[in-house]
């Protein structure tokens, strides 16, 4: 197992950013199966440190390949950019204006009557929201127009984030 | 390398001799071991055929510890040598100690280290020592049944034990000469017990709903194709069945109106008579509880306790335990109808209204087949019996997760996190940081553990400075400090500093309360003696592949030598051979590389003819797999 190789060609992945989540989980168990400290314990000290190292890599690997947002990051890190840097901060206005009104409504969150119908209406408009940006960032990509792509995962990112809020949130409320 | 494979069947001469291992659940009032025989596995009893051993050592003056039920009968008479509940103690600095405190009848002292020491008549024991103690008469037990040496044991732990905790944990069976295969948290142990994965239809998500009498644990795991994953665990540290017994005992004061100052005596009285109360009701309805032998000089009427009274009190009780189980779900990204099983573990399970509640949230049956005090055990077996290689084919592999967030403590004292806690382990992650003046050369690196903001709110796990930064201006020096968690949750940081070509690294083992004066000098040692320590551990690694090497070849060339090779041949491979040796005497690791070189290309084309024999074998009639 060579663990200097990118993501997608450990699990045998072209570098894309369609991924069929039940085949990598899949890949990733039957890895894990091979590589994992419980294979080795009989093994000699260096071969159970490798092993360590190589399921470290393959948890990292599958993290990310996983979830979108980190996956939509990694293409573009492979292609050299970072989108994630502290200086990168053009984006939008109509979109953060769309944020600032996402954000308030979030804060009011707990105080309105019905917060688990407010709740699940924002969990629906952010989960749609999502999904279009996800698409979004497929076809730029597909298309190497990787400015576009990165302007669509650092969207991305902001809405992920506020769902993640909203899940908190939703967590204490349900308390 | 291909000779190796073939050379060694099963590694072992006699291939189909089972390894011995054996599954230890160390627990707070009682510890157990179990084995997997005959495909099953089984608690072990002592020679009077009990299986639970109390978790208590008795020190004597000039003889060996008692433990078990022989030190448990002196918890009154010789309270001060006699140590019960060290689980409560592992990891801990003498501080936490104090604070745990009064309940606890020795004389403690602080260590050098900071550990806390309890003061017997044989001197002064770390809980270490004591856990040490408790788990040799488990091997020996282990030994004795199954008439063998072991090859090692998996130990459980309680799946919020933090790393100092499992360190400790680790530390106690290398002081009882113990090998550690594997720590196994308890609620991954238990869902393992029910062997669930050997039905090959068999395939979701598993609840482990563990209630012990102190602690509450949930753990949400994924079974599928033999590999058990845990997707998250939660819990309540300060939640068990304890609170059901004070909760019946207040109860019972204020319908008596007995004075909220009771004296240890009264308080106990009332604990036992709830105690006593909650396990009739598990059979009738409705009971008198009788103040006859209160100790007091008053005197109080008998009061009856329905089930329903007694549901009313404990509900609220269980309701804590049914939030965290949501909180989890929602950690796991799981909803409560994806749940295919539940195991129920712990004493306190077997309180019906807790069976009935948990059922009730789930919408299903719960598994409660297996003793709820001994399923941890049992399962820990099953995973020593795999570890141990007695199993071939599919195996069972057990995905666990880092139970607490691990960070560093950045300006102003807060904590920045590098590993959330629910992270798959094993697990490696960098942060990178710089100085931020000029000229600086040092810089302090402080390692907790825990959820909170604040570092005085968190664990603190270790504490060093990395110095010999080459001096630049602020900003200009790259560190990267590496955390790395290995398979049983144990965490190394490594702090590297990366500038112009000069790189170095440290190693620290976080450890419960060593001093940070200590952990300095030892980084500081450890620090200038990198180089040296770094070729030590390589001659050592090459010393341990020579050896497996020659082992290999001369094996193979006792079976294989005559029948496939020329005497030209052969004393070919037995004259590098001897160079092998010598350089494997010697204390020059690349010597030893070059030499373990050399034998390999010596030896290749004798591993091929192997190789091809063993093909012309396999077309014979008999498959690869039983070559």
């Amino acid at each position: 197992m060579d663990i200097s190789q990118d993501y997608f060609s450990c699990y045998g992945l072209s570098c894309d950013f369609a991924v069929d989540p039940v085949a990598l989980r899949q890949s990733h168990r039957q890895l894990q199966q091979q590589h994992h400290p419980d294979r080795f314990v009989s093994k000699s000290d260096s071969d159970q440190r490798r092993a360590v190292q190589i399921t470290a890599y393959l948890n990292q690997a599958y993290a990310t390949l996983s979830e979108p947002l980190k996956r939509g990051i990694y293409l573009l890190q492979l292609q050299g950019m970072d989108p994630l840097a502290p200086t990168n901060t053009q984006m939008p206005m109509d979109f953060l204006l769309q944020q600032i009104e996402l954000r308030e409504s979030l804060e009011e969150m707990s105080q309105v009557q019905n917060p688990e119908t407010q709740m699940d209406s924002m969990s629906s408009r952010l989960q749609h929201q999502a999904s279009q940006l996800e698409s979004e960032f497929a076809q730029a990509y597909g298309l190497s127009n990787f400015e576009i792509a990165e302007t669509s995962v650092r969207k991305l990112q902001f809405i992920v984030k506020l769902q993640q809020q909203l899940d908190a949130l939703e967590g204490a409320l349900l308390d | 390398m291909a000779l190796l494979q073939i050379a060694e069947p099963g590694q072992s001469a006699k291939p189909h001799q089972r390894k011995l291992a054996v599954g230890i659940d160390l627990g707070t009032t009682h510890s157990l071991v179990a084995s997997v025989r005959s495909g099953q596995a089984e608690t072990l009893a002592n020679s009077r055929g009990e299986h639970l051993l109390p978790s208590v050592v008795r020190y004597l003056a000039d003889e060996l510890p008692q433990v078990g039920i022989k030190a448990q009968a002196h918890l009154v008479d010789d309270a001060a040598n006699t140590v019960m509940s060290v689980k409560r103690l592992m990891g801990r600095g003498i501080d936490d100690v104090k604070r745990l405190g009064e309940s606890m009848p020795y004389l403690f002292e602080a260590c050098d280290q900071g550990m806390p020491l309890i003061n017997t008549v044989s001197g002064l024991k770390s809980p270490v020592q004591v856990s040490a103690d408790i788990l040799r008469a488990l091997v020996q037990r282990g030994e004795s049944s199954l008439g063998g040496e072991l090859v090692g044991a998996v130990i459980t732990v309680p799946a919020y034990f933090d790393d100092a905790q499992r360190q400790a944990t680790k530390d106690a069976a290398q002081l009882a000469g113990i090998q550690v295969l594997r720590l196994l948290n308890e609620p991954t142990a238990a869902a393992v017990a029910y062997g669930l994965e050997q039905d090959q239809q068999e395939q979701g998500t598993i609840a482990v709903f563990d209630l012990g009498g102190g602690t509450f644990d949930i753990s949400i795991l994924r079974m599928e194709q033999g590999v058990f994953e845990v997707l998250a665990t939660g819990g309540d540290s300060a939640l068990g069945g304890d609170d059901f017994d004070h909760a019946l005992a207040e109860w019972m004061r204020q319908e008596r109106q007995i004075p909220a100052q009771l004296g240890l005596a009264e308080q106990r009285f009332l604990l036992r008579l709830a105690r006593a109360g909650k396990e009739l009701l598990s059979d009738v309805c409705s009971t008198e509880l009788s103040f006859n032998d209160w100790p007091g000089d008053a005197t109080y009427a008998d009061l009856e306790l329905t089930r329903e009274r007694m549901n009313l009190l404990l509900d609220p009780i269980i309701d804590k335990a049914v939030r965290a189980t949501k909180r989890t779900l929602r950690d796991a990204k799981v909803a409560l109808g994806d749940i295919a099983r539940i195991v129920m573990v712990g004493g306190s399970t077997r309180s019906l209204r807790v069976q009935e509640r948990v059922a009730d949230l789930f919408q299903q049956p719960l598994l409660t087949d297996i003793d709820p005090d001994r399923v941890v055990a049992l399962g820990a077996a099953r995973q020593a019996d795999v570890l141990a290689g007695n199993q071939s084919g599919e195996e069972l592999l057990l995905l666990d997760v880092l139970p607490l967030s691990l960070g560093l403590e950045t300006m102003g004292g807060l904590v920045e996190r590098v590993i959330d806690r629910n992270t798959p382990i094993p697990v490696a992650r960098a942060q990178e940081f710089t100085t931020y003046q000029d000229g600086q050369t040092a810089m302090a690196i402080h390692v907790l553990q825990g959820e909170r903001e604040l570092v005085q709110d968190c664990r603190s796990l270790s504490r060093f400075d990395l110095r010999g930064i080459p001096a630049m201006a602020a900003g200009a020096a790259k560190i990267r400090v590496t955390f790395q968690v290995d398979a049983d949750g144990l965490l190394e940081v490594s702090a590297r500093e990366l500038t112009s070509g000069v790189a170095a690294s440290v190693q620290v083992k976080p450890s419960y309360g060593l001093s940070d004066v200590q952990i300095a000098d030892m980084i500081k040692a450890s620090w200038t003696n990198v180089e040296d320590d770094r070729s030590a551990r390589s001659l050592r690694e090459q010393q341990v592949e020579a050896d497996r090497l020659g082992e290999a070849i001369t094996m193979a060339l006792a079976e294989d030598g005559a029948r496939l090779l020329t005497s030209q041949q052969q004393q070919v491979i037995e004259n590098q051979m001897q160079q092998l040796v010598v350089a494997r005497n010697g204390h020059d690791h690349h010597a030893i590389a070059k030499q373990i070189e050399e034998m390999a290309k010596a030896s290749d084309a004798f591993a091929a003819m192997r190789m091809d024999d063993s093909i012309k074998l396999a077309l014979a009639g008999k498959s690869v797999d039983q070559l």
